[in-house]
This record gives structure tokens, C-alpha cells and sequence, in this order.
């Protein structure tokens, strides 16, 4: 059997060391022996030695071809190339460092932002077959946006006459306080259909969901509890369920507890209960506060969807004309839903931090070129000996690929550092962060990405370093030859490539900054400093009507006016920029209605009189609300803002002009506007300012004040605490939430576009960094290679500032090439990031200018260095040393 | 003396050529690698000069494939050397091999054959 010799033949010499000295004994037999022959014929004892070497041919060659033979030759030669590879290393400890940092650096910067891609973007999102889930709005009905959010109605309607959803659920806001259990709190939770943890596919971990009977108006109350506030107020206790909750001042039974990491839509919502619309609410078709989310039937398309959607409300339209108002729906996938909004920045980022490691791998690569330079004379040897042109290659490119492995294992700690720190700039409503981690996916992609980057640095100094002339460098002594003049143009290549990467993402990184910096310098209308602002929502049970609330407000009005280090305090019903509000349409006095579509719709505040001062709103025209002028019993007024006044009085004085919300048939008195106030962003610092209007709270019942606003003289969140006693002065079961200074808001509204500017910064000063190093790399290479050539000019009279300029001169040449090339190509990709810029244009002069020089300013400083030790050259060392 | 007589021809052999003449020499009984060297030269009368050093690598293979095998012995001036046998399945090989390569060497003699000549 032949498998058995075999067999027999590879495990006799799996002991390699064993093996070889046999082999070794071998050959010394053989050669002694013909030595031994060729003295009995007569020649000297170094001849015979001689002859006898000949007659052999090539010794080391022979030895390898028999290893060869012994089996598991690749993987041998593997482990011997790691080994050798690891040496190397360790004896160039300077050089290891260098490439080891700038390695960690590309490689971790990638695996620290695909994992936040990889969550973020790509893990599906955990409900059952998530892919076919979308929410659905209206369209056309909200003056200024594309979409909007349903009407009880409308959803009723949809849900009822579509073909294309294999269900539908609806979602309204809600807040809760919870009281009877110790500490009152604010809750934010959701009212759901019932429909709606069938249609996500996520059965409860205790008790149920809710039956359809649960969901109508009139019913017992109910609610299921998130894992999170099941474990938090209720210390997981296990006989939740039919336990009964108070819940604003309403008894609630428990029926469910959902598992853990179960969310929707958002982190925040604990509770959910029954939507339960009552026969008012479902014939409404304007409360357009609901969101809609539905199950695609297996088979149906987004479009697919949309058309048939976009039929019913031609249907509605015609079934009730002047009522309905929407021109379809737009349908938009969940997942996109949820993160929408960072995708680009994101997008943005994964290309920078690709960027960042292709400079890196220019770097490294430039930094082998040097070191195979320096090694000519070993590989000369080494090619001398027998070894074949590949399996120099192999070993160069095992080299590469140790380093890169080891550069790749110091960046995944960077990774798993970074990741953390990101985690906290990434804007809260994107969904999924809590699970964003260095998992498996991660490692695989930061092992597949430091493999690959091992191979595209190492390959072109492997295949530079071992295809040379052996005879021209040996005669040489390996410096100034062609080889390494080839070895030049390849790094300068390289420098020239970092250069414009770098500077493309500094541009991009500039633009960014400029961009963030003008939305910081936005004006908000208000002035944020020094304002604390809390949540203060009253129950309807315990407040059911305005006068019992405006009796609350004034009494805590006045206790915190009081406070020592309060300016002035005041109550509204929406703060800025946090996103939430209420608008309605109105008509206005002696205009003919323009229909339900075209109404100005008005972003309304209800407030208290010393919401102005407090905020720092300034009135251009009129005057404030006053409490003794503006009662409950007096005539309505309102003050509206600039913008309005201007649009909806173009050319007249708006005081003393009259509007109302609704339409022709309203029912609502005609309230006066008796003051301008300036424009104040209510939505977002980005867009320009949405008309609106502020009512007094005790005239304007229907929307109630919830939020408290404290101007303060110290610093505001140290005042927390006696507000909040104050509140419970007066109701000890009020609670209290959401305490957060006005500066905390404002800039919670630009995260997303703080967390790209960060990011896309650190990105291009490393970038920056590498290049510069990349410089002093190539010119102090340079400046070893000509040091003859130096020292003869320097025999020869040259001064300082003439082999300063020479050599600085050499490494401007390379700069000025990148940056040409580098504005061009940032000309072309800036574009794509023009969805993350704010007042900025993608090719905003100023920026293309001013980034450039910085970029030449560092890499002057990069060649000076090198430069300088070029003028401290000695001539006569210079000359000498050949 | 071994002189390099200006007539001869150095002639590269392949591998399996190689294995095949190392086969048939130790067919003359077992020996070492120098002396199969010297063998295989004086048996081709000199035509034949391999590089003693390729030798080697084609002794692994043979005692790889089972068709030598290898054992330390001690040889005529009382140096430690190894020495090679041929085994059953070495002799099967070997006569396989010599048929082939007889009928090669016969076909390319036939192509060949020298243009009779006229007259």
C-alpha cells in the first residue's frame, strides 16, 4: 500500500530539526567523499574541496528541494517566512512603531465606524419580517412638508379599503404621570391599536397583547409595560400582570410585559395603551397627529402600494369633497424611517475612513520601499543562492500581511475605545445605537480589512524589492542605482497620492466645520443662555378645565418668580427646537377662504405673559400680553411673528387685524393681533422660520401649557431642585420631567451635524498627520541617499539656505503636485456631501483656498526637518563615506 | 583522473528521467548517494554528468513513493552514510518505466530514421 509509506516517510520527518541535521550529514558525506576522490587523483586539498563543490552545484538548492519533498512545504515555509518576518520587525523597532501606528490608526478608524454602520444601517430591525414593514402618511396636507402625519379618520378609511397591507396599526403620542407607587414620574409611552404587536410579530414575554374589544372607546383601561420599566419600578416582580396602575389619576390593568430590548417605535416609550378613538376621534378627519404602520402583503411593492393608496384618497376626495384633503400617501420602509436621517452622514464617513487607510497603506508602503532598499544586498544574496523570484514575493508579502495583522489587532482596541466615545455623539433618535458593539461582523470585516491591506501595501514594494539587476547592485554597493532611483519615482508616486487624499478630505472636513459653525451662529429668536426648562403636564382628571389650571400655573408662576436667582418664569406649551408642536390653519379677516388645503397654517404657542421677557423674545411693534389686560373673559388676542406679518399683511400694519382658527364655518371668536414678535425657530435650526402665533394660556384653552421656562441669574441647573420643590409645594403628586437647560436643547438640534463635523475633522487631521509623515519620510530618505552628492556642494561652497532650498525645494515639488490634484478631485467629491452642509456651498472658495495652504504650511514643516539635517552634513564625512 | 573531456555533452535530464536511472542502478544492490552518482555516470560512459547535487531531492522522492528505501550504515572508509535499496514495488516500477521509455525512444527512432540513401 502505498499510502502506508507514504505515511510512514512524512511522520519520520515531521521532526524538521531531526530531519535536516540528517540531511545535513548527508550531503557532508557526499561532498567529503568526492573530495576524498578527487585527492587521490591528485589534486591540492583546496582543489579537491573545490571540484568536489562544483561537481555538486548548487548545495542549498539541493537542501530545499529535498524539504521540498518532505510534505507541508507551504505551510513550513509559511511559519519560517512569520518567523523571519517577526524578526525583522523586532530588530526595526523605529520603523515597526511607525507603520504599526499608522496602520492601527486606518485600520481601527474603519472598524470603529462599520460597526456603527453595520448596526445602524444594515441589522434588520427586530420585529418579524421587518423588511415588509412601512409607515404610511398623508400627503399634500401640511403646508411647507412633502408628508404628514395621519388623521383618525383617514387611517380608518385605509385600513379598511386597501387590498395591499396584510394589516395596519396606528400610533398616537402619549404621556403619562404614574402615581401610587412611590416617586411620581413622567412617562412617555405610546397609545397603539391593537392591531399593532400582531402586526410587529413580537408576542409578549408576560401575559398578552390587547384583544380588539380592549381598543374601542369606553372600555376597561389597559396597558402593557415595557421590560425596562417593569425591572425598574417594579423590580420584575412576577405577578404584574392584572395588577392595576394609576396612571393619570386612571386606574389601568396590567396585561403585558413586553421582552427585553423590545422598542417602538422609540427607546423612550415605556407604556403602551389602547388608541381607542372615540366616535368623535374616528370621524375626524384633521387630527393629524397619528402615525400610521403597516405589513405589506407578501408579494406587493412600495409602489405597488402607493398607487392603490393614492386610489382611495381619490376615492375620499370625491366621497367627501373640501374635507379630505390629501392628494395619497407616501409609503416609507421602517428601517429607512429610523435612520434616514444619518445615512448620509454615515455614507460620508465610511468613505473619509476608507480614505484615512489608503493613506495609511501609502505610508507603510513607502516605508517598505525605503527598508527594500536598504536590503538590497540581502535580497542580492538571497537571489544569488538560488532562491526563486516568488518566494521572495511570498515572503515579502508575509511581512506585509504580519504587519498589517498586528497593526489591524492594535486598532481593533482602538476600535473597541472608539466606539464607545462614538456612541455618545451619535444623535439619540437614531434607532438601534444601544446595540452598537464590536461583534463578530466587526472582527471578520477588521480581519478581512487588514489581510487586504497588507496585500495592496506589500505588493508593490514585494514585486519593486525582488525584481532588480543582481549584478548591478552587487557592483554598486546598492545606493544611487537605477534601482533605487525606480524605487523613488514609485514613493514619490505614493506621496503625491497621500497628499491629495488628505487634502481632499480636509476640504471636506473644512467645509463641514464652516457649515457647523453658521448654524451655530443662527439666530434662534430667543436667547438660550441662562434658561432652564422643565416638563410640568397637569392631568385632565386632576385639572379638568382652565380655570383650576390657570390657578396652578399662577401660584407656581409666582413661587418661582420668588426663588433667589430667578429673573423671571413663565409657562408655554412647546419649547424650540425640540421638535413638537401644534399647528392649525386660520383665516383671516376679510380674505376670502382660500379652501382647507390653502390656509396658513400657523405653528401656535400658548403662554403666559412673561414668556417674552423670559425667553428673550423681542416684540417689534405692539405689546406683550398682559395679566390684567388679556383675562379669560377678554377679548382674544395673539401676537404673531415677523414672517407672518409680512405674509399674511404685506405692506399694512398687522395690529389690530383680525384672524381665527378654521375655516368659513368656524365657530371660533376673532382674535386681534396687538403685537410683532421677532422670528423664532420653533422646529429646527435649519430651516428658515415657520409662521406663527402666541396665545394667551387663559384665552386659548384648547391647547394647554405643559413646559415650564426659568430665566436665571446662576447658573440654571442648580435651580432645578427648588423649582421642583416648588411644584411639589403645591401638588406633591405633580411630577416633574424633562429637565434640561435651553443650551442643552440647542445643542442636542445640531448633534447630527456636530457628530459629522467631529468625526470627519479627526479623520483629516490624522489624514494630515500620515501625509506629513509620508513627507519627512520620502525627503529624509532622499537626503541619506544624496548625502555624497550634498557634501560636494557643500565642498564646493554651497551655503545653508541654497541645500535648504534644494532639499525643502524637493519636497514643495511633490506637495504642490498633490494639492493640484487633490482640489480637483475635492471638486468633483464635495458634491456628495452637499446634504450635510448648512450655508455652505460644495465648493465654497474660501474653503478651497484656505485648506491648501495649510496642507503646503505643514509639509514645509515636514521637509525642514530633514532639510536641516542635510545643511549639519559634514563635506568631508559626505565624501569620504562611499 | 577525472578530467572534463572537451568532447562529452552535459545533458540535462528531467526528474522523472532522473528517478528512473537511480531505480536502475540500485537495481545493481544498495549503495549511497555518491557512489549511485559515480554509477550513473561511468554506466552512461560519461555522457552522462549530472549535478551530484539534484541527486538528493530524487532520492526523497523515490523513498517518498516507497520504491527505495533508506537506511544509515557505515561505508567503505568508515564514514556514516545512507544507504538506498530498491523495493518490490521499486522493481515493478522500474520495469514499467524501462518499457515506456524503450517504446518511446524506438518511436522517436522511427520518426527519425535516417533518408535512405541513393544508389
Amino acid at each position: 500500500m502505498g499510502w502506508w509509506h507514504e505515511l510512514r516517510y512524512v511522520a519520520r520527518r515531521l521532526d524538521r530539526r531531526r530531519a535536516g541535521e540528517e540531511l545535513e550529514e548527508e550531503i557532508r558525506t557526499h561532498l567529503e567523499l568526492e573530495a576524498e576522490l578527487n585527492l587521490e587523483a591528485g589534486m591540492s586539498a583546496e582543489e579537491a574541496r573545490r571540484a568536489a563543490l562544483r561537481a555538486f552545484g548548487n548545495v542549498s538548492l539541493s537542501k530545499e528541494d529535498s524539504r521540498t519533498v518532505w510534505g507541508f512545504r507551504s505551510m513550513e515555509m509559511l511559519w519560517q517566512d512569520l518567523r523571519y518576518g517577526l524578526r525583522m520587525l523586532a530588530k526595526n523597532p523605529g520603523f515597526t512603531a511607525v507603520a504599526v501606528i499608522a496602520l492601527a490608526l486606518g485600520i481601527g478608524a474603519n472598524s470603529a465606524i462599520f460597526s456603527v454602520v453595520n448596526t445602524v444601517l444594515f441589522r434588520p430591525l427586530p420585529y418579524k419580517d421587518p423588511e415588509r414593514l412601512v409607515m404610511v402618511w398623508e400627503e399634500g396636507t401640511l403646508e411647507g412638508f412633502p408628508i404628514n402625519s395621519a388623521s383618525a379618520a383617514n387611517y380608518l378609511d385605509w385600513r379598511d379599503q386597501n387590498q395591499v397591507f396584510a394589516g395596519m396599526a396606528v400610533i398616537g403620542r402619549a404621556s403619562f404621570n404614574l402615581t401610587g407607587v412611590g416617586e411620581p414620574e413622567r412617562i412617555d409611552g405610546r397609545r397603539v391599536s391593537a392591531s399593532l404587536f400582531p402586526l410587529l410579530g413580537t408576542e409578549p414575554q408576560l401575559g398578552r397583547a390587547f384583544t380588539a374589544e380592549e381598543d374601542s372607546s369606553g372600555a376597561g383601561r389597559v396597558v402593557v409595560l415595557s421590560h425596562g420599566l417593569w425591572l425598574r419600578r417594579f423590580g420584575a416582580r412576577p405577578d404584574i400582570i392584572g395588577r392595576p396602575l394609576t396612571l393619570n389619576g386612571e386606574a389601568h390593568e396590567v396585561v403585558g410585559v413586553m421582552p427585553p430590548h423590545f422598542q417602538f417605535p422609540s427607546r423612550d416609550d415605556q407604556l403602551w395603551v389602547p388608541i381607542a378613538f372615540t366616535p368623535q376621534q374616528a370621524a375626524n378627519r384633521g387630527n393629524n397627529s397619528f402615525e400610521v404602520i403597516a405589513r405589506l402583503k407578501p408579494g406587493v411593492t412600495r409602489d405597488q402600494a402607493e398607487s392603490e393608496m393614492d386610489a382611495i384618497a381619490a376615492r375620499l376626495r370625491r366621497q367627501h369633497p373640501g374635507v379630505v384633503k390629501s392628494d395619497g400617501s407616501v409609503i416609507i420602509p421602517l428601517h429607512e424611517q429610523l435612520v434616514g436621517d444619518i445615512k448620509p452622514a454615515l455614507l460620508v464617513l465610511l468613505g473619509a475612513v476608507g480614505f484615512v487607510l489608503l493613506i495609511a497603506c501609502a505610508n507603510v508602503a513607502n516605508l517598505l520601499l525605503a527598508r527594500a532598499a536598504v536590503r538590497q544586498k540581502e535580497i542580492a544574496v538571497r537571489l544569488a543562492l538560488g532562491a526563486g523570484r516568488r518566494r521572495l514575493v511570498r515572503q515579502f508579502l508575509t511581512e506585509s500581511v504580519l504587519l498589517s495583522v498586528i497593526g489591524g489587532a492594535v486598532g481593533l482596541l482602538l476600535a473597541l475605545w472608539g466606539v464607545n466615545l462614538l456612541k455618545a455623539f451619535i444623535p439619540k433618535n437614531v434607532s438601534q445605537v444601544a446595540a452598537v458593539a464590536v461583534d463578530a461582523n466587526v472582527l471578520t470585516f477588521t480581519l478581512a480589512v487588514s489581510l487586504l491591506t497588507g496585500l495592496i501595501f506589500g505588493l508593490a514594494p514585494a514585486l519593486q524589492a525582488s525584481r532588480f539587476n543582481l549584478n548591478e547592485t552587487l557592483k554598486e554597493g546598492g545606493r544611487d542605482s537605477a534601482a533605487g532611483r525606480r524605487g523613488n519615482r514609485l514613493r514619490s508616486l505614493l506621496v503625491i497620492a497621500e497628499v491629495a487624499i488628505s487634502l481632499v478630505l480636509l476640504i471636506g472636513a473644512g467645509l463641514l466645520v464652516n457649515s457647523f459653525l453658521r448654524l451655530r451662529n443662527v439666530d434662534p429668536g430667543f436667547r438660550a443662555d441662562n434658561l432652564l426648562t422643565m416638563r410640568i403636564a397637569l392631568p385632565a382628571v386632576k385639572y379638568p378645565d382652565q380655570p383650576r389650571r390657570a390657578a396652578f400655573y399662577n401660584e407656581l408662576l409666582g413661587r418661582v418668580a420668588a426663588l433667589p436667582g430667578v429673573r423671571s418664569a413663565a409657562v408655554t406649551n412647546w419649547i424650540p427646537l425640540t421638535l413638537q408642536g401644534d399647528t392649525f390653519g386660520i383665516s383671516v379677516e376679510g380674505r376670502p377662504d382660500p379652501g382647507p388645503q390653502e390656509r396658513p397654517d400657523i405653528v401656535t404657542r400658548v403662554v403666559s405673559p412673561g414668556y417674552f421677557g423670559t425667553m428673550g423674545i423681542e416684540l417689534s411693534r405692539g405689546r406683550p400680553f398682559d395679566e390684567r389686560q388679556d383675562r379669560a373673559d377678554s377679548a382674544p388676542v395673539a401676537i404673531i411673528s415677523e414672517t407672518m406679518a409680512r405674509r399674511l399683511w404685506p405692506g399694512e400694519d398687522p395690529l389690530g387685524k383680525r384672524l381665527r382658527p378654521g375655516g368659513p364655518d368656524s365657530v371660533a371668536a376673532w382674535i386681534t393681533v396687538v403685537g410683532v414678535a421677532e422670528d423664532v425657530r420653533q422646529f429646527e435650526l435649519t430651516a428658515a422660520p415657520r409662521l406663527q402665533m402666541y396665545l394667551p394660556h387663559v384665552q386659548a384653552t384648547f391647547f394647554v401649557p405643559s413646559h415650564l421656562v426659568v430665566s436665571t441669574q446662576v447658573e440654571p441647573l442648580g435651580l432645578a431642585a427648588a423649582v421642583r420643590e416648588a411644584v411639589w409645594g403645591i401638588d406633591k403628586d405633580q411630577p416633574v420631567s424633562d429637565v434640561r437647560t435651553m443650551e442643552e436643547i440647542l445643542s442636542e438640534s445640531i448633534a447630527r451635524q456636530r457628530f459629522s463635523m467631529l468625526l470627519l475633522g479627526i479623520f483629516a487631521g490624522v489624514a494630515m498627520l500620515l501625509g506629513a509623515v509620508g513627507i519627512y519620510g520620502v525627503v529624509s530618505y532622499s537626503v541619506t541617499q544624496r548625502a555624497h552628492e550634498i557634501g560636494v556642494r557643500m565642498a564646493l561652497g554651497a551655503r545653508r539656505g541654497s541645500v535648504l532650498r534644494l532639499i525643502i525645494g524637493q519636497g514643495l515639488k511633490l506637495v504642490l503636485i498633490g494639492v493640484a490634484v487633490g482640489i480637483a478631485a475635492a471638486f468633483v467629491l464635495t458634491r456628495l456631501m452637499e446634504s450635510l452642509l448648512f450655508g455652505v456651498s460644495a465648493t465654497d472658495p474660501a474653503t478651497f483656498a484656505a485648506i491648501p495652504l495649510v496642507l503646503v504650511a505643514a509639509a514645509t514643516l515636514a521637509s525642514y526637518i530633514p532639510a536641516r539635517r542635510a545643511t549639519k552634513i559634514d563635506p568631508i564625512v559626505a565624501l569620504r563615506y562611499e | 583522473m577525472k578530467q572534463e573531456p572537451a568532447s562529452q555533452e552535459q545533458i540535462d535530464l528531467l526528474q522523472g528521467t532522473l528517478d528512473l536511472l537511480v531505480l536502475r542502478t540500485l537495481l545493481l544492490g544498495p549503495t549511497h548517494g555518491h557512489s549511485i552518482a559515480h554509477l550513473i555516470q561511468q554506466s552512461s560512459g560519461d555522457v552522462l554528468r549530472i549535478d551530484h547535487g539534484s541527486l538528493y531531492p530524487a532520492l526523497q522522492r523515490l523513498e517518498r513513493r516507497g520504491w527505495i528505501a533508506a537506511k544509515w550504515g557505515t561505508s567503505e572508509n568508515n564514514r556514516r552514510a545512507k544507504y538506498y535499496r530498491l523495493t518490490a514495488a521499486g522493481r515493478k516500477q522500474l520495469v514499467a518505466e524501462t518499457t515506456k521509455w524503450e517504446r518511446l525512444a524506438t518511436a522517436i527512432g522511427r520518426v527519425l530514421r535516417p533518408v535512405p540513401e541513393e544508389g
